[in-house]
């Protein structure tokens, strides 16, 4: 330590939330406070407001049982940096850019503050190219695209996080550049099995994990996406990489921020969440860019709270986004994997000016083909299919089959379908849909459609 | 200080001489500069010998008394040091260090215990550090910080002083019950009571104690019922607990964790197949109140008979009389031998209900730590957000959605994470979860079960329909999910179980759309009437689990469509008559299939051999015999 300590002494403690009094300077907001614990002991604050004359009010970063008044803090002069560069590849690390893998030390020489500004106006660079998941419902519905910001919305229990190993599995391996994974406010198993499943792999070498799960106070899953992105913005801007940012779950983090909001002394604004929800979440998913130096592509995983789509939280997150998979509930029930909603999901570019044409002209297709079948389906329920027109019979037939088409076995899933998993080039989707909407799948089974990958396998299972 | 000179006041057991009054007052004086105190003296006789000197908030407490009372305290006390920093070693270990407070100092016991030391290795340490700790024991002043109550209404107490308070640490009331630090102020201390709530009033006298709250743990709890607290309410008297756990604990670090790779059998066909359970899982069960599912947690329990895993069974705001039948169906069963019961009732006051979990945990982690596999449950996790919920509006901490407080999925998440499977290096342990919540109206969307089911590895969803019409365990497979279990199942089961799951879940799909008229193309009508026998051979009775050589057998007949020559009616009936006799006549088979875990070729003739004896004779005398 410095010999000029700014030190000061904890004066109240609300759970996450601890109050300092410093008598000669007050640290700066965001600046990074030690409580000392006992000798080599220190509990990490970082500031969040000041309160006249001399208290600064910090959140806890780790857990805050034992700290008791009067004992001595410092301030550090400095925001909370963690390392970045390439010594974080292959490593994992926790919101404070510790090590927690067991492999000692990460060994960077460049460190970055955890709280910075969004890219400039003049800096950003719009995105127009689609990137190929080698999933039917996506690629097909809402396609994703190169460089831009993506979010997988659902329930609890619907399948977000698969999908999300789905897509690591099938876009980082192909991708050959950087990823960085982080997860805020997940479960520790799949953070455990996650390195697994990349070491196995090999994608560990190419990938940073940052890791603030379910466990750790909401001070640590406030700013554990906060330093997976600092990661990511550092191969972007001093790199000029193109990164793959994946964060499970973004939800989380303005979950944390409305725990610790009451506690700092603001009034709750809707459903009690924190009055700075916009904000918050403005600050950290404009930083998330692609600029002139390189692109952040982000797959965002988002918890839909009580399966309410129109919660702020996830209502704030959609407009951050350039394409939405929505998993529902609904479909789960059906036992089609992956979940994905083919009429809530969405695009920007789903246009066909950047698609073209056909695809354009598929998913519209599709999409009609089931939003017709969903408003007959009160009328079946009523008096039945037989009194359909022929067309209409033909019509929901086709479309049961659409549904169970875009089922598909996951590569990630395999150990609980039993089913290896596949993946379908986006030309071989076009083909597929193009061949069932035009009625040339009409002959083979419902159930020859479930999950499969294309119309070759189909025809293979309907002639078993 | 505020106005005027500070007062200390010094207690007695004789009259103490001017010399000795002399001196004290130099000591005290010293430690207020500026200000010279007055000093009132008293004699009483109940501190035996020493003084007591209180100034402030601050008891310079050296009578023979406490001395005494503190050398019992304070060797539970120092025990409780050794568990907190053993408990998880990757975890930094930031207790004992309060530095400035000697409470309990003279007594404590330092012991560093090796990776694998036993308890008794423990034991015999401590007992030497004991023995030297006691020679050291001379006469010392053991400062502890004390307020008064301030306040006190619903549970909620606040108390001026106790500038040493911890958060989260135990305050010692003067009527003797206890309360817990929640929130440190500058002016004092905020604190939730956890029993004797009643007899809290203003003015009373509070000490911190130096301890976080903690249970007793370990073996001799074993088929007992003790409250959060851990005493015995069971009225088997007291037990000696060999160690304490604080109950709030970190969850074991990403680092520390293994795959999870053994099943935790329960015993019920229609889980153990399609929805199976790994030993570290969580697993939620969920359902609306009379669908089963307590007695499908029990009838886990129970079926962890001879198998080596501990089970902890947490009661939170049930009625007495629940809790007591369970209690009772578990003794019948002989499972109370390897259960620990901890309860919670109804009466119970809300801080009580909201750290019953989190006792239960503790007496679960000391298993796991242990080397140990086991299973807990948590009955009902949604009366326990009710509790918190009912506290923190106490509190006023202002309410979000259904007016739960915004850190209530912080309340569940740091919970179950406590549930893990150990790497090896920390003695392969586990601790599977069950936690159990209640829906209403089968809205498996609400707040709280989605909040659990986010937390959770997966669900296990009991619906009031199939209840009624018959189907028990009443199972919705579609909305039943294992997320970690396949991965544990043993490979005859994962054989026969296959994609059982994913049929079922569309059979009952097309059941639905069937209803509606549509023409069924042959392979849909044969799906239908198979999924049908499949929906028959899943039903079971409470309380009977099923071995796993048995449910292999069932499940092979089920998905090789051996049944489909009997009528549905009589599948219930085949299945039960079938299984004796499967086991009388073909004891080498079952033998078989449970040590190496497959059905062989050989297994599977001989299966199949024993469906065509018994069934033929089945469908001809209406199967009221049995055949030779």
């Amino acid at each position: 330590m410095k010999k000029e300590l700014n030190q000061g002494i904890v004066s109240v403690i609300l759970g996450p939330v601890v109050d300092v009094k410093f008598e000669t300077r007050m640290p700066a907001i965001h600046e990074k406070v030690l409580v000392q614990v006992s000798d080599d002991v220190f509990v990490t604050l970082e500031v969040m407001s000041h309160t006249p004359p001399s208290t600064a009010r910090c959140i806890a970063l780790e857990p805050t049982e034992g700290l008791s008044r009067g004992m001595k803090a410092f301030g550090t002069g400095h925001p909370i940096s963690v390392p970045v560069g390439e010594a974080v590849l292959g490593r994992v690390m926790n919101v404070l850019g510790e090590p927690i893998d067991g492999k000692g030390e990460i060994k960077s020489e460049t460190h970055r503050a955890i709280h910075r500004r969004a890219p400039e106006f003049y800096e950003q660079k719009s995105a127009a190219q689609i990137m190929e998941t080698g999933i039917k419902a996506i690629d097909l519905m809402a396609p994703y695209l190169r460089g831009g910001k993506i979010g997988l919305f659902g329930g609890a229990g619907v399948g977000k996080t698969v999908l999300i190993m789905e897509l690591i599995h099938n876009v980082a391996k192909e991708h050959g550049g950087y990823s960085i994974f982080t997860g805020v406010g997940e479960r520790s198993r799949e953070g455990y099995e996650m390195i697994q499943d990349m070491t196995e792999s090999g994608v560990i070498d190419k990938t940073a994990l940052v890791f603030g799960q379910m466990n750790e106070p909401p001070g640590s899953r406030m700013r554990t996406a906060l330093t997976g992105l600092t990661v990511a913005e550092y191969f972007r801007d001093e790199m000029n990489k193109d990164v793959l940012l994946f964060i499970d779950n973004i939800y989380r983090y303005i979950q944390a921020g409305s725990e610790v909001s009451a506690l700092l002394g603001r009034l709750p604004s809707a459903v009690g969440y924190q009055p700075t929800l916009a904000t918050e979440l403005g600050a950290l998913e404009e930083r998330i860019a692609t600029t002139k130096h390189g692109s952040i592509t982000s797959i965002q995983a988002v918890y839909v709270p009580a399966d309410d789509l129109t919660d702020p939280a996830p209502v704030a997150i959609f407009s951050h986004l350039d394409a939405t998979t929505v998993l529902s509930r609904k479909i789960v029930e059906q036992g089609i994997y992956p979940a994905v909603d083919p009429l809530q999901s969405t695009s920007r570019i789903l246009e066909k000016s950047i698609l073209g044409q056909e695809h354009y002209n598929i998913a519209r297709g599709v999409q009609s083909t089931l939003q017709r079948y969903e408003a007959l389906s009160d009328i079946i329920s009523i008096l039945g299919m037989d009194e359909l027109s022929e067309e209409d019979k033909a019509l929901v037939n086709r479309a049961r089959k659409i549904q169970r088409f875009l089922s598909q076995p996951l590569f990630v899933a395999a150990g609980f379908t039993g089913l290896e998993g596949r993946y379908v080039p986006l030309k071989t989707t076009l083909e597929c849909f193009s061949a069932i909407l035009k009625g040339e799948a009409d002959r083979y089974p419902e159930s020859a459609f479930y999950m499969v990958g294309d119309l070759d396998e189909v025809k293979e299972k309907a002639f078993d | 200080m505020t106005d005027g000179a500070p007062v200390i006041e010094i207690t007695s057991a004789t009259e103490l001489g001017e010399a000795e009054k002399k001196r004290i007052e130099k000591v005290f004086a010293a430690k207020h500069s500026g200000q010279k105190p007055n000093f009132v003296y008293k004699i009483d006789k109940a501190i035996l010998g020493g003084i007591l000197v209180v100034d402030g908030d601050k008891f310079y407490d050296g009578t023979l008394r406490s001395q005494i009372d503190k050398f019992d305290n304070g060797f539970i006390l120092s025990q409780k040091f050794v568990d907190a920093a053993t408990a998880s070693k990757s975890v930094k270990a930031k207790k004992p260090r309060r530095g400035k407070s000697t409470f309990g100092k003279p007594a404590r016991v330092r012991v560093s215990v090796s990776e694998n030391a036993t308890a008794e290795d423990i034991r015999k340490s401590v007992d030497e550090e004991l023995n030297k700790s006691v020679a050291d024991y001379r006469k010392s002043f053991d400062v502890r910080h004390a307020g008064s109550i301030v306040f006190c209404g619903d549970g909620v107490i606040k108390a001026n002083g106790l500038s040493d308070a911890e958060y989260g640490e135990m305050l010692q009331i003067e009527n003797g019950a206890q309360a817990i630090v929640l929130s440190l102020e500058e002016d004092g201390v905020g604190a939730i009571a956890l029993d004797d709530v009643d007899n809290v009033s203003a003015h009373m006298l509070v000490k911190t104690t130096g301890m976080i709250v903690s249970v007793p743990v370990g073996e001799k709890l074993l088929g007992r019922v003790i409250n959060p607290l851990g005493k015995p309410i069971d009225g088997l008297g007291e037990f000696e607990a060999d160690r304490y756990r604080p109950i709030e604990a970190p969850a074991p670090p990403i680092n520390d964790r293994d795959k999870v790779n053994t099943p935790l059998l329960t015993g019920l066909l229609a889980v153990d197949s399609m929805i199976p359970i790994g030993r570290g899982q969580r697993e939620l069960i969920i359902g609306d109140r009379q669908t089963g599912k307590t007695s499908l947690a029990v009838d886990a329990i129970i079926n962890q008979k001879g198998k080596g895993v501990a089970c902890v069974y947490v009661a939170i705001g049930q009625k007495s009389s629940t809790v007591s039948t369970i209690v009772n169906t578990l003794t019948e069963h002989g499972a109370m031998d390897y259960t620990v019961v901890v309860c919670a009732t109804a009466h119970d006051s809300a801080p009580l209900q909201y750290i019953a979990p989190y006792a239960g945990c503790a007496v679960a982690e000391e298993f796991m730590y242990s080397g140990k596999d086991v299973l807990i449950v948590y009955d009902d996790l949604s009366k326990h957000a009710v509790a918190y919920r009912a506290m923190s509006l106490l509190l006023k901490r202002p309410p979000g959605r259904e007016a739960y407080p915004g850190d209530i999925f912080y309340l569940h998440s740091r919970l179950l994470e406590r549930a893990a499977k150990l790497k090896k290096e920390l003695g392969g342990g586990s601790m599977t979860a069950l936690p159990i919540v209640e829906t209403l109206a089968g809205d498996i969307s609400a707040y709280i079960p989605t909040n659990i089911i986010s937390i959770t590895d997966g669900q296990i969803y009991l619906e009031s329909d199939l209840f009624n019409a018959g189907t028990r365990p009443a199972i919705n497979v579609g909305l039943s999910v294992s997320r970690v279990g396949s991965s544990a199942q043993g490979s005859a089961m994962k054989k026969v179980s296959g994609k059982l799951r994913l049929d079922l879940s569309q059979y009952r799909e097309l059941e639905v759309f069937a209803q509606f008229g549509a023409d069924l193309d042959d392979v849909t009508a044969k799906k239908l009437e198979h999924g049908k026998r499949i929906s028959e051979i899943l039903k079971q009775d409470v309380h009977r689990p099923m071995e796993i050589e048995h449910q292999v057998v069932l499940l092979y007949l089920a998905t090789k469509d051996m049944l489909s020559s009997f009528p549905v009616a009589r599948v219930t009936e085949f299945k039960d008559r079938f299984i004796k006799y499967f086991d009388i006549n073909y004891a080498s088979v079952v033998a078989q299939i449970k040590e190496k875990g497959e059905i062989t070729m050989d297994a599977s003739i001989k299966i199949e051999e024993a469906v065509n004896a018994f069934s033929a004779y089945f469908l001809k005398v209406g199967g009221d015999e049995k055949p030779r």
